[in-house]
């Protein structure tokens, strides 16, 4: 029998190039990488667990805490679902309101996810740019909602503080700053050729098997699914007439592009609704009540769902969380990383596909 | 003191090599580790270097509740670290284990139970200027006179 698999490489769970702890086995035959495992379980905290038989007042927090990284989206999706197993209406100045600090929470997330694959691939330089961009988006973060990471803005019936003159405009000032920034950097990542050799047409994620494995999130994206995009069935995004933005090429410079789309995307949409935002209250009340529901939302990641059972006292009886990142872990190990042609490209196709080992794994 | 004591002790205030290791937190306090070497706060202008090699450190910085994956593993991390080594507590969870410490929950805070921790960084999160504070103050002080001690 022809031998075809060499040696076994593992990677991690302390490696230099992620910051969570996770393992990936990759069998090789000479430098080509034939099969990828990964092995998961250093982070499992139970979250799930704890939330159950809890009261909705701690378990927003908890959700909060699922992930640091994409903390208000979490903490969007629940209150959300909440609102809608109870009736809950919100008023339309808060409404807005959420969609600014979750673009803001996005952007900053995006920047996290490409300065992880700059410093991955060793171009430390773009990587330390991008990462004084994110400080200026946190600065905003910090300004409307009084916390630079676990914010927990929302609440059921709108959100805690409203958004004054001067901060909008501070907003915007500093926004119109992180976007002159941006467009050079992403200059810089375009017509980089170091970077495009470790980039272009490394770890495809054709659009067939983009579908095959659920791919979610930036990565189906830019495999050419942007209908796998969320927020298309948000209301309030409906209304500020958002429209994914997709590519076609599905390799690691792909992936990473569509990042920096949604960066300047998400900076039209708060633009958008800094214009629109109407007068009015931000804080409308109500009670939680009993129900049933599967709520979804767009993650930087991806596709977020929340399984909800609540009591009549808003009691949570029994909780599930998709995080979005299991999905693309799997897509990374089963179809980016096989074949590719270097081990060195392991680790940089696998931070392209931006992986949340703490949200996976809760 | 001899000279050269003198001498590693200033050293030793100049270069402070730091290691972390995400131990089950919920990233929060690893992306304001990694805020850290913005240029904004620079932690390298203060000769403080992050890598994740334990086995050339001087500071290991942990972060997040012990879970039951990491309880054997993390006495071999901390085992590989040459001496003169100091460990940092980032955030509440090692600390109490934050909002995870309730009925039902899988992890087993706090860190002091398996590695000796020099100090502790309180909040979820603590922002970049605390974790670079905690760093800058303990790190010389404990190295300082480390060879006249060990005499």
């Amino acid at each position: 029998m022809k031998k075809t698999v060499d040696v076994s490489i593992p990677i991690g769970p302390v490696h230099p190039c992620w910051k969570e702890p996770i393992r990936i086995k990759c069998e090789t035959a000479g430098e080509r990488v034939r099969r990828a495992e990964v092995e998961l379980g250093y982070m499992k905290k139970g979250i799930e667990r704890i939330m159950r038989g809890r009261p909705w007042q701690e378990v927003m927090f908890l959700a909060e805490r699922v992930c640091g990284i994409c903390s208000v989206i979490h903490n969007m999706v629940f209150i959300e679902a909440m609102e809608a197993i109870s009736g809950i209406t919100v008023p339309p100045r808060a409404a807005y309101l959420r969609v600014i600090v979750n673009e803001l929470d996005r952007i900053a997330s995006h920047l996290i996810a490409n300065f992880s694959y700059c410093y991955t691939i060793e171009h430390e330089t773009l990587a330390m740019y991008l990462l004084n961009v994110r400080e200026v988006v946190l600065d905003n973060l910090e300004r409307i909602t009084g916390s630079r990471i676990n914010t927990a803005y929302m609440i059921p019936g709108g959100v805690r503080f409203d958004l004054s003159e001067e901060d909008a405009a501070a907003l915007l000032a500093d926004l119109a700053t992180v976007e002159a920034e941006m467009r050079r950097y992403v200059k810089m990542f375009e017509t980089g050729p170091l970077i495009g050799l470790r980039s272009r047409g490394i770890g495809i994620l054709t659009q067939e098997a983009a579908i095959e494995a659920h791919a979610v999130g930036p990565t189906a994206r830019a495999s050419g699914i942007p209908e796998c995009d969320q927020r298309l069935r948000h209301p309030t995004y409906r209304e500020l007439g958002f429209a994914p933005v997709s590519r076609t090429e599905g390799d690691n410079f792909a992936r990473v592009m569509v990042r920096f789309d949604e960066v300047f995307q998400s900076i039209g949409l708060i633009r958008a609704c800094i214009d629109r935002l109407p007068d009015g209250p931000v804080r409308g009340g109500g009670d939680c009540g009993p129900g049933e529901i599967v709520y979804r939302g767009e993650a930087p990641r991806g596709e977020l769902a929340y399984c909800i059972r609540s009591d009549e006292y808003g009691r949570i009886l029994d909780i599930s969380i998709r995080t979005p990142s299991i999905m693309n872990i799997e897509a990374c190990s089963h179809y980016m990383v096989r074949d590719v042609t270097s081990l060195a490209d392991v680790t940089s196709t696998f931070i392209s596909a931006d992986p949340c080992i703490a949200c996976t794994e809760r | 003191m001899s000279i050269l004591q003198e001498i590693k002790n200033r050293v030793r205030s100049k270069s402070i090599h730091v290691t972390f290791v995400d131990v089950g937190s919920c990233n929060g306090c690893d992306i304001e580790v990694l805020a850290c070497l913005a240029p904004r706060y620079d932690i390298e202008q203060y000769g403080i270097y992050v890598h994740n090699n334990p086995r050339e450190a001087d500071v290991l910085l942990v972060m997040g509740a012990i879970t039951p994956q990491w309880t054997d593993k993390l006495r071999d991390l901390w085992d590989k670290i040459p001496e003169p080594k100091a460990a940092i507590a980032v955030g509440n969870c090692p600390i109490s284990g934050c909002v995870f410490a309730r009925r039902h929950m899988y992890i087993e805070p706090p860190v002091e139970k398996y590695i000796p921790i020099a100090a502790q960084v309180p909040g979820c999160p603590p922002r970049p200027t605390e974790i670079l504070n905690a760093i800058l103050s303990l790190a010389p002080t404990l190295f300082k006179d480390y060879e006249e001690k060990q005499r």
